[in-house]
């Protein structure tokens, strides 16, 4: 980067350092405190967290929350990204409009029309009753199927716009070549357009994921209080129980795990963006 | 000045022009109520979600802007939160004027100094209140109690004790809150007392708890998402507030209250200066209008049936249908020991998100 470039990134770098870095700071002195009069240097809160099993479940559960999320994301999003990409123009913009539309909406009011749809008198419940295919209201609502469901639906951007901007800027000889070599289309698709992509499908993993597992309201909305995920146990250990110094601790946890989650995946990316040129 | 310039949100544009309105609005008095840009005092009043912000936006407000020329900003948050943003405020300008809190808050908000001593010689209508409203942290607006929800339509015959909710025919059909909320922890500390748990044994009640757990077919995070399970008929039975009922009922949802035969379990609702507030008076000004007796017969008509405490209002409607005919009844409605309880909140809420936690 030139000087002068790297002088116009300063606004935003000093916009970071005030707001994002200064109050982390701010979050792990705290962390390593016993109380909020911060007088003596403790590393308990974080004893406390890998001592206890319930802390660490709660940390595994969300972790894994964010694979299943981010799996469904996937297996829905790439098809839907594929067939963008193909799409003549107008239909094109059609099909973006349909993939951003969900962002359009405050996630507050999307969750809770999710509860109208997931709950026992609801629109999935209904349909499967009418049509015969259970004798009673399925359960939903409050269980982690129903989690998973919505922030699959609530993400999905995130993951199609990634992989759509990758499979667009792809050279469509490629697999002409491929196909003129003898490949079927599902060769193709495995041996060119798939590898090709990864770069895409990293990018919009990393995003689902992240976005997945700091998902407050859609967790605690679709989730109730009997699946606890580390950002509903964040809140209640900051404002229900006033534990500030844990609170800290716990978030402090959970950003490294995230962090870790992502650099492996980022790693992944950099990995795949040398296929086919070694 | 420059302070309520920023507290209010106004730019210098805005002020310009507000002073461009009101100098219109001296010009053409007959214009002048619709004008109102020029106003540069807010007031800035904590309300509970649900009931409470919905009342105090459609009568305290109103009259308010009209007896005191002020507006008020809501923002809305549950007691406990609204301590924790005090104390996070701390030694700043604090976040609102007006705090809104359940008994067991006061009692924290006193000890660390977030509230202040309510003025009561610049308060009429604080003499009016019944003898027991009258705090000198500030005064009792109302008093909240809890018994069963149920849904009607799927329970026919209403249920006459707690005990109830252990039914086996109510098998994933029983609704409960988090312990973040009143509702909760009010539920956990009664269910205690019936099961023979004293305030330093909370045993009985997670050992009833867990015994119930097989008929629990949600537990809602929040007080919000709560509501949405009796709209979602998700639940039939449950611990509820008898003012949320009356709210979710005038919204055609199928729920009624009943009283267990150990009797309602209650606790008062009041609202404090606090300490360091922007705006003092108005506070004062503000609180002292939810004692007024005309506003507290507002109140008290459906769909809100908030309970009064003004000595002068008589009791109607829900009220007296299902929780008391009288002031007396009200005065024998049992209350808990938050003394007692407030320091084991955190312990609570751990232990029973453990007890929950699938």
């Amino acid at each position: 980067m030139t000087a002068s470039g790297s002088r116009l990134a300063l606004p935003l770098a000093a916009l970071f350092i005030a707001f994002f870095v200064a109050p982390l700071a701010v979050l792990l002195v705290l962390s390593l405190h016993s109380d909020v009069t911060m007088k003596t240097w403790t590393i308990a809160n974080y004893a406390k967290f890998f001592t206890d099993s319930f802390n660490y479940s709660i940390l595994i559960d969300t972790l894994l929350l964010g694979v299943k999320a981010t799996l469904v994301c996937l297996v829905f999003g790439y098809p839907i990204a594929w067939l963008c990409a193909r799409a003549s123009a107008r239909w094109q913009s059609v099909l973006l409009f349909l993939v951003i539309l969900p962002i359009l909406t405050s996630v507050v009011v999307r969750t809770f029309a999710w509860i109208v749809i997931l709950g026992r008198q609801g629109v999935l419940n209904q349909i499967a009753l009418g049509l015969g295919l259970v004798d009673e209201p399925v359960r939903l609502l409050y269980t982690e199927t129903g989690v998973v469901m919505v922030l699959a639906q609530v993400q999905m951007p995130l993951m199609v716009l990634p992989i759509l901007t990758v499979l667009s800027k792809m050279d469509p000889n490629l697999a002409d070549a491929s196909r003129v070599l003898g490949a079927g289309e599902w060769r193709t698709f495995r041996k060119v357009t798939l590898p090709l992509s990864l770069p895409g499908i990293i990018a919009g993993c990393i995003l689902t994921y992240s976005a997945s597992i700091t998902a407050f309201v859609t967790q605690s909305l679709i989730g109730g209080a009997r699946l606890i995920y580390m950002p509903l146990h964040i809140y209640q250990q900051a404002v229900g129980a006033n534990n500030w110094p844990f609170a800290a601790a716990i978030s402090i946890i959970f950003m490294i795990a995230v962090i870790a989650v992502v650099a492996v995946l980022s790693g992944l990316a950099r990995a795949s963006e040398t296929y086919g040129r070694s | 000045m420059t302070s309520r310039i920023q507290r209010s949100g106004l730019s210098r544009r805005t002020l310009v022009k507000g002073a461009a309105a009101s100098t219109l609005a001296l010009a053409a008095p007959s214009l002048s109520p619709s004008l109102s840009w020029g106003q540069s005092k807010t007031l800035v009043a904590a309300t509970f979600p649900g009931t409470w912000s919905e009342a105090d936006r459609q009568i305290i407000l109103p009259a308010f802007k009209q007896l005191i020329g002020a507006s008020v900003t809501q923002s809305i948050v549950l007691g406990t939160d609204q301590v924790s943003r005090l104390v996070a405020a701390k030694g700043n300008k604090p976040p609102f004027d007006v705090a809104f809190f359940d008994a067991p808050q006061v009692i924290d908000a006193v000890r660390d100094g977030l509230i202040s001593e309510y003025p009561v010689a610049q308060s009429p209508n604080f003499k009016e209140l019944l003898p027991g409203a009258q705090d000198k942290w500030g005064p009792k607006i109302t008093m909240q109690v809890i018994g069963i929800g149920y849904n009607p339509n799927k329970i026919k015959s209403p249920p006459t004790s707690w005990e109830d909710l252990w039914d086996p025919k109510y098998k994933g059909r029983v609704g409960l809150t988090a312990l973040n909320s009143q509702l909760g922890i009010a539920f956990i500390a009664e269910l205690n007392r019936i099961k023979g748990g004293t305030d330093d044994n909370f045993d009985p009640a997670f050992k009833a708890l867990r015994e119930l757990l097989p008929n629990v077919g949600a537990i809602g995070a929040n007080l919000g998402a709560f509501a949405t399970l009796w709209q979602q008929e998700q639940v039939d039975i449950a611990p509820y507030n008898f003012n949320f009922i009356q709210t979710l009922k005038a919204k055609d949802v199928p729920v009624e209250f009943a009283i267990p035969s150990t009797g309602p379990v209650g606790w008062s609702t009041s609202l404090h200066v606090v300490a360091g507030a922007a705006e003092p008076e108005l506070a004062v000004q503000y609180i002292d209008l939810h004692l007024a007796a005309a506003i507290q017969e507002q109140m008290l008509k459906p769909p809100f049936d908030v309970i009064p405490t003004n000595a002068k209002v008589k009791l109607e409607g829900a009220i007296t249908k299902s929780l008391a005919k009288s002031q007396d009844d009200l005065a024998k409605i049992r209350t808990l020991d938050w003394a007692k309880l407030n320091p084991q909140r955190g312990a609570l809420i751990d232990r029973f998100n453990r007890e929950i936690k699938v």
